[in-house]
């Protein structure tokens, strides 16, 4: 298989006739036989022969670097230069990426704006790094806080004070990527907080139902259930479809008390409730997981139940 | 063609090779070389669990003992992957559950680990001795209580950074009385309380435990109890290093001299300066010392790294300051890796005293030093330069400045003749991460000298496509590619595309790579994978020219993968030219 290196002549906006020659002019047959011999290569299947020419000059320096363009026969809008300003002509319609170069120097010195974007916080001493920045000038990036990943460092050492004194830059950062999460699509600045649970964005919404005596435990997408019923079903068929008939426990069963199990949930709050008191939308809003108890466990639980269940109440 | 040599003596001389490069290297020398190589390897390594499937690994290899798999791309620790990405490793325990009923030692790093999956290994996989699982998310401590109840054999159980739904304490207590042979418990990762009646009873019927870090809620006053009943340890981590009074001091102090082959210490949570001598008598033992949680200042630091003198492996918060690093350069001659973590990484301005300074102390004292990673908020080109003139021997460099694009703090100039001199001079150099003001030519330079570079990460760096073309053209060892937020985009990409196929992978996000480009390369390249990673809606009305979000390219035997979630899409693979070998 002979691969021409030369693509870019084949990007769909280029005019096809773009001077890229397809017999190219250096082969790239040392980079492959370089890497034969340092192995890393676990799929030994793939047979690295190939010969592979490419179109780019094997040195590369200044004076041949317009050369280098137009040899190229940039025809992403004709021309080294051009090309940039094509591809982010298109841009304006959509959701930019931003990176740090859109950042204008004057984000800076406004607190504000770099409140409003994603991560953490302004300390006060922004003056002072205010002054660092305006002297690196044209490069100047954004408090280099407000980008996500960065620093990059992992979650095991970020924020290793948090039962310490640093708590406000803690819930500040938290609240914040909250914010964000609702703005991330015009701005396109992405924050994926850690959060498991609960996420608009996300299609599939599933919590972890355990039952009493059974150590492992599944998951059920809400998402996919309209109702209270269907979601007993669920249920019905994942822990007692091997259960013999005798002491068979219906679907509705476990929603009215009368069998030997009771479904409850863990709210938002840490509170666990029984399942079926408020309507379906709530309980999707609030639950975060779900247990399957056994009915001596249970009434203690009713009880407290009807304290709580005040709170839904108008 | 005949054989000259007896299969019998070919696996022999296998045995020999145990890093799986050479295997690799052996198995490419011809077809009989493959055949007697795949029979007899018992160790596999798969650097990125797409490259292949399950069904190639079994097919290939009959008889495995430990395998290796690694999910994620290394950004993934930094936010940048998006949940439910994909690296679940349940396909590989279905199918290796059917084969490798032999299997002994499973590590797997970055990849989604259900509680499922976790009771298939314990109940399929009897011999299981290790299970190593680093900065893996997706199950609980119902999945560890099926693990803990099962696996007879365990020696390890290794769970690093990991993120663990902590439903229950007493997942430990599914360890049975009868087992005695574990030898390496981490469980630094959990945030709740486990039973610490079941862990010292664990500890105490464990004679063989040579490794055990506990998490931050075992509380200081227990863990003289801990070692008394243990130590034999090499390894310990505790938990939070504080307590009311003095009164568990001397205990402590005692209970930690009586361990005389300790050689590693970490954890130290919430300290409290006045128990660390506690540790003095074992410090001059110490070859690994981490004290990046240790949230206390420079003289605490400085005294106890003084101490020791054989210390090897050093991790830090930036809180040790430059005096604390002198400490460490006159103090510990032995000294191989050096970690300094920044203690508020999200604050512009945090009137730390750790500048460039504390690095170069420590590259000219430390004379053994051969890896670094360091965060810090000013650099120097000059600082730079001294650093790889003083310590040539360097083969990982890693230099996170917190505010992108910081030039030379003295002279405002890019950082580039510093970078340079790096990889000039250190001419072993394997892994290289830089940041701050960055142009082309950094990139030039790295191009020609990193000859040896096998992993390099970048961000906020270059001016064009040329930077990238540079690293792609030149770096003949490379083999891992992480940029995010550079201005390079489809020319450098599309012109060195044979070149992806010699690297693990590439990760891009927030460049110029546009959609047009990934879909060509991912046409004309059968062999890659081009997945983009974009969470916008309308994809496909996007028109082609627009810049992907992210792009995340590797090599693969297997075509498509068929577990993507809606926001990754392989480009360009519509047409039925699509390995598939399972």
């Amino acid at each position: 298989m002979d691969v021409t290196l030369g693509l870019l002549d084949q990007l769909p906006s280029s005019d096809g006739g773009g001077g890229v020659p397809s017999g190219g002019s250096t082969t790239m047959r040392s980079i492959l036989t370089g890497s034969k011999s340092k192995e890393d290569n676990n799929k030994n299947t793939m047979v690295v022969s190939t010969e592979v020419t490419s179109s780019y000059p094997a040195v590369v320096d200044d004076e041949s670097l317009d050369g280098l363009e137009l040899g190229l026969g940039l025809s992403i809008g004709g021309g080294g230069l051009k090309s940039k300003t094509a591809v982010t002509g298109g841009w304006s319609q959509y959701a930019r990426i931003l990176t740090a170069k859109d950042f204008p120097t004057t984000l800076v010195s406004e607190p504000n704006n770099s409140c409003s974007s994603s991560s953490s916080v302004n300390i006060p001493n922004s003056s002072a790094s205010g002054t660092k920045r305006t002297a690196t000038d044209s490069v100047s990036p954004p408090n280099g806080t407000s980008v996500v990943g960065w620093p990059p460092v992992s979650k095991a050492h970020r924020m290793p004070n948090l039962a310490n004194q640093m708590k406000s830059p803690t819930e500040n950062f938290i609240s914040k990527s909250e914010q964000n999460k609702s703005k991330n699509r015009t701005v396109g600045i992405k924050d994926y907080s850690d959060e498991r649970n609960g996420t608009a964005n996300k299609k599939y919404r599933s919590v972890k139902v355990n039952m009493d005596g059974t150590l492992i435990g599944r998951k059920v997408d809400l998402n996919a259930h309209t109702s209270y019923e269907m979601l007993a079903q669920t249920l019905h068929e994942m822990f007692f479809s091997k259960w013999p008939s005798k002491e068979a426990v219906k679907p509705s069963r476990l929603l009215d008390g009368t069998s030997e199990f009771v479904l409850t949930y863990e709210d938002k709050d840490g509170d666990w409730m029984l399942v079926g008191d408020v309507p379906w939308e709530m309980f999707i809003s609030s639950v975060k997981r779900l247990r399957i108890m056994k009915n001596s466990e249970s009434n203690e639980l009713a009880s407290r139940c009807e304290e709580n269940s005040e709170r839904y109440r108008d | 063609m005949t054989q000259s040599f007896p299969e019998e003596v070919l696996e022999h001389v296998f045995s020999f090779l145990t890093s799986h490069t050479d295997r690799n290297a052996v198995s490419l020398v011809s077809k009989s070389w493959y055949d007697t190589e795949r029979w007899c390897r018992d160790h596999v390594f798969i650097g990125n669990c797409y490259a292949v499937n399950p069904r190639v690994l079994t097919r290939r290899f009959k008889e495995v003992k430990a395998v290796e798999l690694k999910g994620k791309p290394h950004f993934a620790d930094f936010n940048l992957v998006p949940e439910g990405w994909g690296g679940c490793v349940d396909p590989w325990i279905v199918e290796m559950g059917r084969v490798y009923s032999g299997l002994e030692e499973i590590r797997l790093k970055r990849m989604e680990v259900t509680d499922e999956g976790l009771e298939m290994v314990a109940k399929g996989f009897g011999k299981l001795k290790v299970l190593v699982l680093a900065s893996c998310d997706g199950f609980s401590t119902d999945g560890l209580a099926a693990v803990a109840a099962n696996c007879r054999n365990l020696r390890v159980l290794d769970l690093r950074e990991c993120e663990v739904e902590e439903l229950s304490c007493h997942w430990l207590s599914h360890f049975p009385d009868s087992f005695t042979l574990l030898e390496s418990l981490n469980i630094a990762c959990l945030s709740s309380e486990v039973s610490f009646s079941a862990l010292e009873r664990l500890v105490s019927r464990s004679p063989n435990l040579k490794t055990l870090k506990l998490n931050r809620t075992v509380p200081l006053e227990k863990l003289s109890t801990l070692l008394q009943r243990a130590p034999q340890l090499v390894e310990f981590g505790t938990g939070a290093y504080s307590a009311e009074g003095l009164d568990a001091y001397s205990s402590l102090a005692e209970a930690f001299s009586g361990c005389k082959k300790l050689k590693s210490l970490s954890g130290f949570w919430d300290v409290i300066p006045a128990y660390l001598p506690a540790v003095y008598s074992v410090c001059s033992q110490l070859t690994s010392l981490n004290l990046s949680y240790a949230t206390t200042q420079s003289p605490d630091l400085s005294k106890i790294i003084s101490h020791c003198h054989n210390l090897q492996r050093l991790v830090v918060l930036d809180y040790i300051e430059d005096t604390g690093l002198e400490t460490v350069a006159t103090s510990c001659k032995d000294l191989k890796e050096l970690v300094v973590f920044p203690s508020d990484p999200y604050v512009a301005d945090a009137n730390v005293p750790l500048t460039e300074q504390g690095l170069v102390s420590v590259s000219q004292g430390c004379t053994k030093l051969h890896s670094v990673l360091y965060f810090c908020r000013q650099m120097s080109n000059s600082a730079l330069v001294s650093i790889s003139k003083n310590r040539p021997n360097i083969t990982c460099f890693r230099l996170c400045i917190l505010e992108p694009r910081s030039p030379d703090y003295l002279t405002l100039e890019p950082l580039d003749t510093g970078f340079g001199s790096i990889v000039e001079n250190c001419k072993q150099l394997t892994r290289l991460s830089m940041s701050g003001l960055l142009t082309d030519r950094v990139f030039e330079y790295i191009g020609k000298h990193a000859k040896k570079l096998d992993m390099l990460s970048i961000a906020f760096a270059g001016d064009t496509d040329l930077g990238l073309h540079y690293i792609l053209s030149g770096c003949d060892s490379l083999r891992k590619l992480e940029i995010r937020d550079c201005p390079f985009g489809d020319k450098a990409l599309l012109a060195n595309a044979s070149k992806l196929e010699t690297m693990r992978s590439l990760w891009m996000s927030s460049c110029f790579v546009s959609f047009g480009a990934c879909k060509l390369l991912g046409q004309k390249m059968p062999r890659l994978n081009v997945e983009v990673i974009d969470e916008r809606e309308n994809l496909n009305s996007i028109p082609e020219n627009v810049p992907v979000e992210k792009v995340y390219i590797y090599r693969t035997v297997c075509g498509q993968r068929f577990d993507m979630p809606d926001f990754v899409r392989i480009m360009g693979k519509d047409k039925a030219d699509v390995y598939n070998l399972s």
